[in-house]
């Protein structure tokens, strides 16, 4: 146990550790406080709901901008690995694939995790320049958008170990963070549609991650805090797609 | 504890690259058979594409076969009682830029099961065993060729394996480089670690090498004692050369 749980550690700190010196994690965190300084502009625009489109506006792009790092960072983990011979000097040691993807997996999040506290220490400052504190709902809002960061980087951690490039993994777990804003919509469509195309249109909702419910923000008053119906989901997503990519690991030759 | 490091009985590996137009399949290695024994120095020599690398990737486990079986100190490649016992140098490793040699080996000691003091031990003794310890402080961006090599093997020798699989280990290095791993082989050959490596150059593994394996397209053309080179008129070459032909 105590050595599986050092192998563990050692893959994750190993993954947050070259993530955080990879020169895409700084160049994202300097486009991070580039966006979120220059939405004190549509503050100031906004008048007299400055503090509300600053909040708002600032919670978004940190979360677009997480979510493409986090995308790249998980499209190119292992793919990078194969490519410099580094996963041929860990898988010909008596490391076990699932223990090495759930360092991975763990690495990339608290990746993930760093950056979000970095952004939200520049936002709540700059908020605070601004004469306003922390916004309603303001860690549940975080706690939502790294729920989603931890979906869709488990997924793209999935597709990239059978798609072709990290471009085309890019694209596919990006159309699922898409769709996965508009499961609502759709689930709608569904049941206003009859026959074959509601039967599709209702199998292919299960294959797709309801994201909204993560929007901690959207929900009024002081009923902010995630429920499980929105934890439970994605938890569940998240271990779906671990236990998918270890289905492929484990066939994988290198 | 089995007789032989390495068998291989009936083996064949196919490639399927998948296409457009559908798969492609190449077959590496056809029929192969032979063994590697426990304490013995043995060499892999092939013309590019003969299938010396996928030899060393089924040892390793980072292959499957296709047919026939692998097993290494009596255990599938894949279980983790084989892997323990096996360190593998792949050619031109590659290592991140910015660590130091010692934090490299740290994690991949970590990785071989190691922590705590015998981490500590395993890291000191591989630097000192492969001549990285005056290039301690100096990161991995500033090694030369024949230093990352050293750190190559350094991190096949962290967990004291019994048996050393190296791909090209002196490729491209320049003399004194390749007489300093010539004799760090001949030192843990002597503990009684087999070692089987995989060259280009002939001359290095008639020194090093009590046995040699050619391979050619894929099958097992010869498998040469220290002996019968040694009486050959040609040497190891002209065995090489007449069976390649």
């Amino acid at each position: 146990m105590m050595r599986r749980l050092s192998l563990l550690r050692a893959v994750a700190l190993d993954s947050f550790l070259s993530g955080t010196r990879d020169k895409l994690f700084t160049l994202f965190s300097v486009f991070a406080f580039t966006a979120v300084y220059a939405s004190v502009l549509a503050g100031v625009m906004a008048v007299d709901q400055e503090a509300r489109v600053l909040s708002d506006m600032g919670l978004a792009l940190m979360e677009l901008t997480a979510l493409a790092y986090a995308l790249f960072s998980a499209s190119t983990a292992l793919l990078r690995e194969a490519e410099t011979k580094t996963i041929y000097l860990v898988f010909s040691r008596p490391v076990p694939r699932g223990l090495y993807l759930a360092g991975k997996l763990g690495g990339s999040l608290l990746t993930s995790a760093l950056m979000l506290a970095v952004m939200a220490a520049m936002h709540l400052l700059l908020l605070r320049l601004r004469g306003f504190g922390v916004p309603d709902c303001y860690g549940w809002a975080l706690a939502g958008s790294f729920l989603k960061l931890a979906v869709i980087t488990s997924f793209a951690l999935f597709v990239s170990l059978f798609s072709t490039s990290a471009v085309s993994t890019l694209v596919i777990s990006g159309i699922m963070w898409t769709l996965g804003h508009f499961a609502p919509e759709a689930r709608f469509l569904a049941e206003k549609a009859e026959g074959l195309r509601a039967a599709a249109l209702k199998t292919a909702l299960f294959l797709v991650p309801n994201l909204q419910l993560l929007n901690a923000r959207d929900a009024s008053g002081s009923a902010c805090a995630l429920p499980a119906a929105a934890l439970v989901p994605a938890v569940c997503w998240v271990l779906a797609c671990y236990l998918g990519a270890l289905w492929l690991l484990r066939r994988k030759e290198f | 504890m089995s007789q032989h490091a390495v068998s291989f009985s009936g083996v064949e590996k196919t490639y399927r690259r998948p296409g457009l137009t559908g798969a492609s399949y190449h077959t590496a290695l056809k029929d192969l058979s032979f063994e590697i024994p426990a304490g013995e120095v043995t060499g892999l020599l092939g013309l590019n594409g003969a299938g010396k690398t996928t030899i060393m990737k089924l040892i390793t486990g980072l292959l499957f076969p296709t047919a026939g079986k692998v097993k290494v100190f009596g255990h599938s490649p894949s279980d983790a009682a084989a892997k323990a016992r096996v360190g593998f140098l792949p050619e031109l490793p590659y290592f991140p830029p910015q660590l130091k040699p010692a934090a490299a080996l740290r994690y991949y000691g970590s990785l071989s099961g190691l922590y705590g003091p015998a981490l500590d031990a395993a890291v000191e003794a591989a630097m000192r065993r492969t001549g990285l310890e005056p290039h301690a402080g100096k990161r991995v961006s500033e090694f030369s060729k024949g230093m990352l090599q050293r750190l190559g093997l350094a991190q096949a020798l962290l967990h004291a394996p019994d048996l050393l699989v190296l791909d090209e280990p002196v490729s491209g290095l320049d003399p004194l480089a390749i007489h300093d791993i010539r004799g760090l082989l001949a030192s843990l050959n002597a503990e009684g670690r087999a070692v089987f490596l995989s060259s280009h150059s002939i001359s290095e593994v008639e020194k090093l090498c009590s046995r040699v394996l050619i391979m050619v397209q894929g099958r097992l053309a010869a498998v040469v004692k220290r002996q019968e080179w040694e009486a050959a008129p040609g040497g190891l070459e002209g065995i090489f050369v007449e069976a390649v032909r």
